[in-house]
Protein backbone atom coordinates (compact mmCIF):
# COMPACT_ATOMS: atom_id res chain seq x y z
CA UNK A 1 0.00 0.00 0.00
CA UNK A 2 2.53 2.12 0.47
CA UNK A 3 3.25 2.66 -2.81
CA UNK A 4 -0.56 4.32 -3.25
CA UNK A 5 0.18 6.28 0.10
CA UNK A 6 3.48 7.58 -1.40
CA UNK A 7 1.71 8.99 -4.69
CA UNK A 8 -1.33 10.28 -2.28
CA UNK A 9 1.38 12.86 0.01
CA UNK A 10 3.20 13.22 -2.99
CA UNK A 11 0.47 14.12 -5.75
CA UNK A 12 -1.01 16.45 -3.05
CA UNK A 13 1.90 18.31 -1.68
CA UNK A 14 1.14 22.19 -1.80
CA UNK A 15 0.83 23.21 -5.72
CA UNK A 16 3.75 25.55 -6.22
CA UNK A 17 5.28 24.33 -3.65
CA UNK A 18 9.10 23.52 -4.30
CA UNK A 19 9.93 20.00 -3.98
CA UNK A 20 7.70 17.39 -5.30
CA UNK A 21 9.91 14.43 -5.87
CA UNK A 22 9.70 11.33 -3.42
CA UNK A 23 13.14 10.71 -1.98
CA UNK A 24 13.84 7.11 -2.83
CA UNK A 25 14.58 4.18 -1.34
CA UNK A 26 11.73 3.35 0.61
CA UNK A 27 11.45 -0.60 -0.73
CA UNK A 28 7.54 -0.63 -1.32
CA UNK A 29 6.15 -3.41 0.57
CA UNK A 30 2.30 -3.47 -0.46
CA UNK A 31 0.62 -3.66 2.94
CA UNK A 32 0.58 -0.35 5.19
CA UNK A 33 -0.82 0.13 8.86
CA UNK A 34 -2.15 4.15 9.20
CA UNK A 35 -1.84 4.74 13.19
CA UNK A 36 -2.73 8.41 14.75
CA UNK A 37 -6.29 10.70 14.98
CA UNK A 38 -8.59 8.86 13.90
CA UNK A 39 -10.77 11.15 11.50
CA UNK A 40 -7.35 12.44 10.26
CA UNK A 41 -6.83 8.94 9.56
CA UNK A 42 -9.96 7.91 8.14
CA UNK A 43 -9.41 11.14 5.38
CA UNK A 44 -6.42 9.74 5.31
CA UNK A 45 -7.64 6.27 3.56
CA UNK A 46 -10.94 7.56 2.05
CA UNK A 47 -7.51 10.09 -0.02
CA UNK A 48 -6.11 6.74 -0.83
CA UNK A 49 -8.79 4.73 -1.67
CA UNK A 50 -9.88 8.29 -4.33
CA UNK A 51 -6.86 8.35 -5.44
CA UNK A 52 -6.25 4.47 -6.24
CA UNK A 53 -9.59 4.37 -8.34
CA UNK A 54 -9.63 7.75 -10.18
CA UNK A 55 -5.96 7.91 -10.58
CA UNK A 56 -5.27 4.13 -11.20
CA UNK A 57 -8.39 2.75 -12.19
CA UNK A 58 -8.61 0.33 -9.33
CA UNK A 59 -11.24 -2.03 -7.69
CA UNK A 60 -11.18 -1.08 -3.84
CA UNK A 61 -12.70 -2.48 -0.72
CA UNK A 62 -13.61 0.16 2.42
CA UNK A 63 -14.45 -2.22 5.54
CA UNK A 64 -15.82 0.36 8.14
CA UNK A 65 -17.82 -0.34 11.27
CA UNK A 66 -19.50 2.87 10.54
CA UNK A 67 -21.29 4.51 7.78
CA UNK A 68 -19.35 7.28 5.73
CA UNK A 69 -21.99 9.78 5.04
CA UNK A 70 -20.45 12.01 3.49
CA UNK A 71 -16.80 12.63 2.08
CA UNK A 72 -15.44 14.92 4.47
CA UNK A 73 -14.77 18.33 2.72
CA UNK A 74 -10.37 18.67 2.87
CA UNK A 75 -10.90 14.74 1.20
CA UNK A 76 -13.17 17.00 -1.82
CA UNK A 77 -11.00 19.91 -1.74
CA UNK A 78 -8.07 17.29 -2.68
CA UNK A 79 -9.78 15.68 -5.40
CA UNK A 80 -11.83 19.15 -6.78
CA UNK A 81 -12.87 16.92 -10.23
CA UNK A 82 -14.08 13.58 -8.66
CA UNK A 83 -16.43 11.76 -10.44
CA UNK A 84 -19.63 10.07 -9.41
CA UNK A 85 -18.28 6.86 -11.14
CA UNK A 86 -15.33 6.89 -9.29
CA UNK A 87 -16.91 6.54 -5.71
CA UNK A 88 -18.93 3.71 -7.25
CA UNK A 89 -15.68 1.83 -7.80
CA UNK A 90 -15.36 1.47 -3.93
CA UNK A 91 -17.45 -0.98 -2.53
CA UNK A 92 -17.88 0.22 0.86
CA UNK A 93 -18.56 -3.14 3.50
CA UNK A 94 -20.05 -2.36 7.36
CA UNK A 95 -19.22 -5.54 9.46
CA UNK A 96 -20.58 -4.75 12.85
CA UNK A 97 -18.12 -7.26 14.51
CA UNK A 98 -14.51 -8.99 14.36
CA UNK A 99 -16.56 -12.01 13.61
CA UNK A 100 -18.00 -10.36 10.71
CA UNK A 101 -15.56 -8.51 9.45
CA UNK A 102 -13.22 -12.24 9.78
CA UNK A 103 -15.88 -14.24 7.37
CA UNK A 104 -16.11 -10.91 5.14
CA UNK A 105 -12.16 -11.09 4.74
CA UNK A 106 -11.99 -14.16 4.63
CA UNK A 107 -14.74 -14.52 1.69
CA UNK A 108 -13.04 -12.49 -0.69
CA UNK A 109 -11.23 -15.71 -2.47
CA UNK A 110 -14.74 -16.84 -3.42
CA UNK A 111 -15.45 -16.19 -7.31
CA UNK A 112 -18.35 -13.51 -6.54
CA UNK A 113 -15.90 -11.44 -5.14
CA UNK A 114 -13.12 -11.62 -7.56
CA UNK A 115 -14.86 -11.22 -10.78
CA UNK A 116 -15.28 -9.72 -13.15
CA UNK A 117 -11.77 -7.92 -11.04
CA UNK A 118 -10.66 -8.75 -7.72
CA UNK A 119 -9.62 -5.40 -5.53
CA UNK A 120 -6.53 -4.27 -5.92
CA UNK A 121 -6.93 -2.36 -2.25
CA UNK A 122 -8.10 -3.30 0.84
CA UNK A 123 -8.63 -1.06 3.55
CA UNK A 124 -9.70 -1.32 7.13
CA UNK A 125 -10.88 1.47 9.01
CA UNK A 126 -10.31 1.56 12.75
CA UNK A 127 -9.08 -1.75 13.46
CA UNK A 128 -9.44 -0.52 17.23
CA UNK A 129 -13.38 -1.27 16.43
CA UNK A 130 -12.73 -4.66 15.65
CA UNK A 131 -10.11 -5.61 18.45
CA UNK A 132 -10.51 -3.53 21.68
CA UNK A 133 -13.25 -4.20 23.59
CA UNK A 134 -16.13 -1.93 23.96
CA UNK A 135 -15.08 1.25 25.76
CA UNK A 136 -11.72 0.45 24.65
CA UNK A 137 -8.86 1.67 26.94
CA UNK A 138 -8.18 0.30 30.28
CA UNK A 139 -9.61 -3.25 29.36
CA UNK A 140 -6.77 -5.19 27.91
CA UNK A 141 -7.09 -8.74 27.86
CA UNK A 142 -4.71 -11.43 26.51
CA UNK A 143 -7.15 -12.65 23.71
CA UNK A 144 -6.91 -8.97 22.21
CA UNK A 145 -2.96 -10.04 20.89
CA UNK A 146 -4.24 -13.23 19.51
CA UNK A 147 -7.26 -11.83 17.82
CA UNK A 148 -5.10 -8.54 16.42
CA UNK A 149 -3.18 -11.53 15.34
CA UNK A 150 -5.16 -13.42 13.31
CA UNK A 151 -7.42 -10.47 12.01
CA UNK A 152 -3.77 -9.17 10.40
CA UNK A 153 -2.49 -12.86 9.50
CA UNK A 154 -6.14 -12.95 7.68
CA UNK A 155 -5.51 -9.64 5.64
CA UNK A 156 -2.03 -10.09 4.88
CA UNK A 157 -2.71 -13.38 3.23
CA UNK A 158 -5.89 -12.92 1.65
CA UNK A 159 -3.65 -9.73 0.13
CA UNK A 160 -1.21 -12.27 -0.74
CA UNK A 161 -3.63 -14.61 -2.31
CA UNK A 162 -5.79 -11.32 -4.64
CA UNK A 163 -2.18 -10.63 -5.73
CA UNK A 164 -2.15 -13.71 -7.48
CA UNK A 165 -5.28 -13.25 -8.97
CA UNK A 166 -4.21 -10.19 -10.45
CA UNK A 167 -1.07 -11.42 -11.62
CA UNK A 168 -3.14 -13.91 -13.83
CA UNK A 169 -5.85 -12.07 -14.90
CA UNK A 170 -4.86 -8.30 -14.74
CA UNK A 171 -1.09 -8.12 -14.22
CA UNK A 172 -1.97 -4.16 -13.97
CA UNK A 173 -3.72 -3.67 -11.43
CA UNK A 174 -1.27 -6.27 -9.04
CA UNK A 175 -0.11 -6.12 -6.38
CA UNK A 176 -3.06 -6.39 -4.11
CA UNK A 177 -2.68 -3.46 -1.47
CA UNK A 178 -3.54 -3.40 2.08
CA UNK A 179 -4.39 -0.23 3.85
CA UNK A 180 -5.49 -0.21 7.80
CA UNK A 181 -5.92 1.87 10.65
CA UNK A 182 -4.98 2.34 14.09
CA UNK A 183 -6.14 4.60 16.85
CA UNK A 184 -4.87 4.51 20.49
CA UNK A 185 -7.74 5.41 23.06
CA UNK A 186 -7.36 8.00 24.24
CA UNK A 187 -7.24 6.75 28.00
CA UNK A 188 -4.77 4.67 27.45
CA UNK A 189 -2.57 7.47 27.90
CA UNK A 190 1.01 9.11 26.08
CA UNK A 191 2.81 6.25 24.51
CA UNK A 192 5.18 4.66 26.19
CA UNK A 193 8.19 3.94 24.05
CA UNK A 194 9.13 0.85 26.42
CA UNK A 195 5.89 -0.27 26.61
CA UNK A 196 4.11 -0.34 23.54
CA UNK A 197 0.20 -0.83 23.32
CA UNK A 198 0.19 -4.52 23.24
CA UNK A 199 -2.54 -4.40 20.22
CA UNK A 200 -0.18 -2.14 18.64
CA UNK A 201 2.73 -4.33 18.99
CA UNK A 202 1.09 -6.78 17.31
CA UNK A 203 -0.41 -5.44 14.47
CA UNK A 204 3.05 -4.14 13.70
CA UNK A 205 4.67 -7.07 13.84
CA UNK A 206 2.54 -8.52 10.64
CA UNK A 207 2.47 -4.80 8.78
CA UNK A 208 5.37 -4.35 7.37
CA UNK A 209 5.21 -0.56 7.22
CA UNK A 210 3.72 2.12 9.61
CA UNK A 211 2.12 5.48 8.38
CA UNK A 212 2.10 7.84 11.62
CA UNK A 213 0.04 10.72 11.95
CA UNK A 214 1.40 13.41 15.24
CA UNK A 215 -0.24 16.27 15.20
CA UNK A 216 2.40 19.18 15.69
CA UNK A 217 1.27 21.30 18.91
CA UNK A 218 4.73 23.26 18.71
CA UNK A 219 4.05 27.50 18.60
CA UNK A 220 5.48 28.03 15.48
CA UNK A 221 2.69 25.80 14.26
CA UNK A 222 -0.16 27.50 16.26
CA UNK A 223 1.40 31.12 15.56
CA UNK A 224 0.99 30.34 11.58
CA UNK A 225 -2.39 30.89 12.48
CA UNK A 226 -3.55 27.23 10.61
CA UNK A 227 -6.00 25.05 12.30
CA UNK A 228 -4.30 21.62 12.34
CA UNK A 229 -0.57 20.95 11.98
CA UNK A 230 -0.05 17.17 11.14
CA UNK A 231 3.46 15.37 10.82
CA UNK A 232 3.28 12.15 8.40
CA UNK A 233 5.49 9.93 8.81
CA UNK A 234 6.17 7.01 6.76
CA UNK A 235 8.28 3.90 7.68
CA UNK A 236 9.02 0.60 6.46
CA UNK A 237 11.00 -2.72 6.80
CA UNK A 238 12.37 -3.97 3.72
CA UNK A 239 10.97 -7.31 2.95
CA UNK A 240 14.18 -9.07 2.73
CA UNK A 241 16.05 -6.91 5.63
CA UNK A 242 14.28 -6.02 8.67
CA UNK A 243 16.72 -3.89 9.89
CA UNK A 244 16.62 -1.85 6.54
CA UNK A 245 14.23 0.72 7.74
CA UNK A 246 13.53 3.63 5.75
CA UNK A 247 11.46 6.75 6.45
CA UNK A 248 9.68 9.30 4.44
CA UNK A 249 8.17 12.42 5.94
CA UNK A 250 5.20 15.24 5.19
CA UNK A 251 3.33 17.44 6.56
CA UNK A 252 -0.02 17.91 6.55
CA UNK A 253 -1.75 21.43 7.28
CA UNK A 254 -5.63 21.67 7.27
CA UNK A 255 -6.49 25.09 7.73
CA UNK A 256 -9.31 26.50 9.16
CA UNK A 257 -12.20 26.79 6.36
CA UNK A 258 -11.32 22.84 5.97
CA UNK A 259 -9.11 22.90 3.45
CA UNK A 260 -6.05 20.48 3.36
CA UNK A 261 -2.69 20.32 2.08
CA UNK A 262 0.60 17.81 2.17
CA UNK A 263 4.01 19.86 2.17
CA UNK A 264 6.89 17.89 1.90
CA UNK A 265 9.79 17.78 4.64
CA UNK B 1 5.11 -19.29 4.31
CA UNK B 2 6.79 -15.37 3.94
CA UNK B 3 10.32 -15.35 5.49
CA UNK B 4 9.61 -13.95 9.07
CA UNK B 5 12.51 -16.48 10.10
CA UNK B 6 16.09 -15.89 10.87
CA UNK B 7 18.41 -16.97 8.46
CA UNK B 8 19.46 -20.05 10.12
CA UNK B 9 16.31 -21.20 10.64
CA UNK B 10 15.32 -21.01 6.76
CA UNK B 11 18.65 -22.69 5.86
CA UNK B 12 17.96 -25.56 8.22
CA UNK B 13 14.67 -26.39 6.92
CA UNK B 14 16.56 -26.61 3.86
CA UNK B 15 19.36 -28.95 5.18
CA UNK B 16 16.11 -31.11 6.29
CA UNK B 17 14.61 -31.09 2.95
CA UNK B 18 17.82 -32.17 0.92
CA UNK B 19 18.99 -35.23 3.24
CA UNK B 20 15.37 -35.87 3.75
CA UNK B 21 14.59 -36.49 0.19
CA UNK B 22 18.08 -38.59 -0.34
CA UNK B 23 17.61 -40.86 3.05
CA UNK B 24 14.58 -39.93 3.86
CA UNK B 25 15.60 -39.68 7.52
CA UNK B 26 16.89 -36.86 9.51
CA UNK B 27 20.57 -37.22 11.28
CA UNK B 28 21.29 -36.34 14.52
CA UNK B 29 23.51 -33.22 13.72
CA UNK B 30 20.64 -31.83 11.91
CA UNK B 31 17.92 -32.98 14.87
CA UNK B 32 20.08 -31.27 17.56
CA UNK B 33 20.58 -28.18 15.29
CA UNK B 34 16.53 -28.03 15.37
CA UNK B 35 16.30 -28.59 18.89
CA UNK B 36 19.08 -25.74 19.38
CA UNK B 37 17.17 -22.96 17.24
CA UNK B 38 13.41 -24.24 18.23
CA UNK B 39 13.62 -25.59 21.57
CA UNK B 40 11.31 -28.12 23.26
CA UNK B 41 8.84 -27.70 20.04
CA UNK B 42 11.01 -29.07 17.80
CA UNK B 43 10.40 -32.81 19.22
CA UNK B 44 6.74 -31.88 19.74
CA UNK B 45 6.63 -30.88 16.11
CA UNK B 46 8.55 -33.93 14.94
CA UNK B 47 6.09 -35.97 16.71
CA UNK B 48 3.18 -34.55 14.37
CA UNK B 49 4.82 -35.01 11.25
CA UNK B 50 5.64 -38.61 12.02
CA UNK B 51 1.38 -38.74 12.70
CA UNK B 52 1.03 -36.97 9.35
CA UNK B 53 -1.03 -34.26 11.04
CA UNK B 54 -0.49 -31.36 8.80
CA UNK B 55 -2.52 -31.34 6.01
CA UNK B 56 -3.13 -28.42 3.44
CA UNK B 57 -6.13 -27.74 2.07
CA UNK B 58 -7.21 -26.06 -0.85
CA UNK B 59 -10.36 -24.87 -2.43
CA UNK B 60 -11.73 -24.65 -6.54
CA UNK B 61 -10.86 -20.52 -6.14
CA UNK B 62 -7.19 -21.75 -5.52
CA UNK B 63 -7.24 -20.69 -1.86
CA UNK B 64 -4.83 -22.69 0.49
CA UNK B 65 -4.57 -22.91 4.05
CA UNK B 66 -3.04 -25.89 6.30
CA UNK B 67 -4.92 -27.67 9.16
CA UNK B 68 -2.62 -29.03 11.99
CA UNK B 69 -4.17 -31.80 14.04
CA UNK B 70 -2.68 -31.18 17.58
CA UNK B 71 -1.84 -34.41 19.85
CA UNK B 72 -5.66 -33.91 21.32
CA UNK B 73 -7.20 -33.99 17.85
CA UNK B 74 -8.08 -30.27 17.96
CA UNK B 75 -7.27 -28.81 15.00
CA UNK B 76 -5.64 -25.32 14.18
CA UNK B 77 -5.76 -23.39 10.81
CA UNK B 78 -2.93 -21.67 9.83
CA UNK B 79 -2.07 -19.72 6.99
CA UNK B 80 0.21 -20.10 3.86
CA UNK B 81 1.92 -16.97 3.61
CA UNK B 82 2.05 -15.25 7.42
CA UNK B 83 2.28 -17.41 11.09
CA UNK B 84 -0.48 -17.77 13.07
CA UNK B 85 -1.89 -20.14 14.91
CA UNK B 86 -5.13 -20.12 17.29
CA UNK B 87 -2.87 -22.27 19.88
CA UNK B 88 -2.42 -21.01 23.02
CA UNK B 89 1.18 -21.48 22.94
CA UNK B 90 1.17 -19.10 20.28
CA UNK B 91 -0.17 -16.22 21.94
CA UNK B 92 1.56 -16.81 24.71
CA UNK B 93 5.06 -17.64 23.60
CA UNK B 94 4.82 -15.55 20.67
CA UNK B 95 3.28 -12.96 20.78
CA UNK B 96 3.14 -12.19 24.33
CA UNK B 97 6.25 -12.95 25.82
CA UNK B 98 8.09 -12.55 22.05
CA UNK B 99 10.67 -15.83 23.50
CA UNK B 100 9.93 -18.56 20.76
CA UNK B 101 9.59 -18.13 16.85
CA UNK B 102 7.33 -20.43 16.58
CA UNK B 103 4.65 -23.07 18.25
CA UNK B 104 4.99 -26.45 17.39
CA UNK B 105 1.63 -26.21 14.94
CA UNK B 106 3.66 -24.03 12.56
CA UNK B 107 7.06 -25.52 12.98
CA UNK B 108 5.18 -28.78 11.98
CA UNK B 109 4.13 -27.72 8.74
CA UNK B 110 7.89 -26.24 7.95
CA UNK B 111 9.12 -29.51 8.65
CA UNK B 112 6.15 -31.62 6.97
CA UNK B 113 6.99 -29.41 3.83
CA UNK B 114 9.97 -29.67 4.17
CA UNK B 115 10.04 -33.25 4.08
CA UNK B 116 7.31 -33.87 1.72
CA UNK B 117 5.07 -35.12 4.22
CA UNK B 118 2.20 -33.07 4.26
CA UNK B 119 -1.30 -34.40 2.90
CA UNK B 120 -3.69 -32.98 0.44
CA UNK B 121 -7.48 -32.04 0.91
CA UNK B 122 -9.62 -30.11 -1.28
CA UNK B 123 -12.55 -28.64 0.40
CA UNK B 124 -14.99 -25.99 -0.90
CA UNK B 125 -14.94 -22.66 -1.29
CA UNK B 126 -17.08 -21.38 1.52
CA UNK B 127 -15.63 -24.07 3.67
CA UNK B 128 -12.04 -22.92 3.74
CA UNK B 129 -13.33 -19.30 3.90
CA UNK B 130 -15.25 -20.49 7.64
CA UNK B 131 -12.05 -21.77 8.44
CA UNK B 132 -9.74 -19.10 8.03
CA UNK B 133 -12.46 -16.76 10.05
CA UNK B 134 -11.41 -19.09 12.53
CA UNK B 135 -14.87 -20.77 12.37
CA UNK B 136 -15.67 -24.39 13.21
CA UNK B 137 -16.35 -25.46 9.87
CA UNK B 138 -18.64 -28.84 10.03
CA UNK B 139 -16.79 -31.67 8.08
ZN1 LIG C 1 0.04 -23.61 17.43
Amino acid sequence: MVDVLTHVFSTFIAKGGQVSHVRGGLSSPCSALVVGDRSMSRSVLLLAALTAVSRRGMKVLFFTRTQIQTLPPSVQSCLPNLSPDSLKMIKFCYPQTLEELLLQVASLHEPVNTSPTAPSLVIVDRLQNFLCGPGGGGGFHQGEQSCAAHLSALLLDTAAFLTQVLECRAPGLAPCRLLASFQLELEAGPADPGHPHPVLAVLDRYFPARCTLDRDESYAAAAAGLEEVWRVDLSGAGPTDPTDRTSQEWQLVVFTNGLMEFRSV
Amino acid sequence: MRSFLPAVAEQLFKDIQKIYEEKSQIPDDLLIALKFVFGSCAVQALDLVDKHSVTCLSSPSGRKAFQVTGGSGRLYTCFTSCHYCPCPAFAYAVLRRNDGLLCKHLLGVYLSQAMGLTQQESVSDMYISTLLAGGAAAS
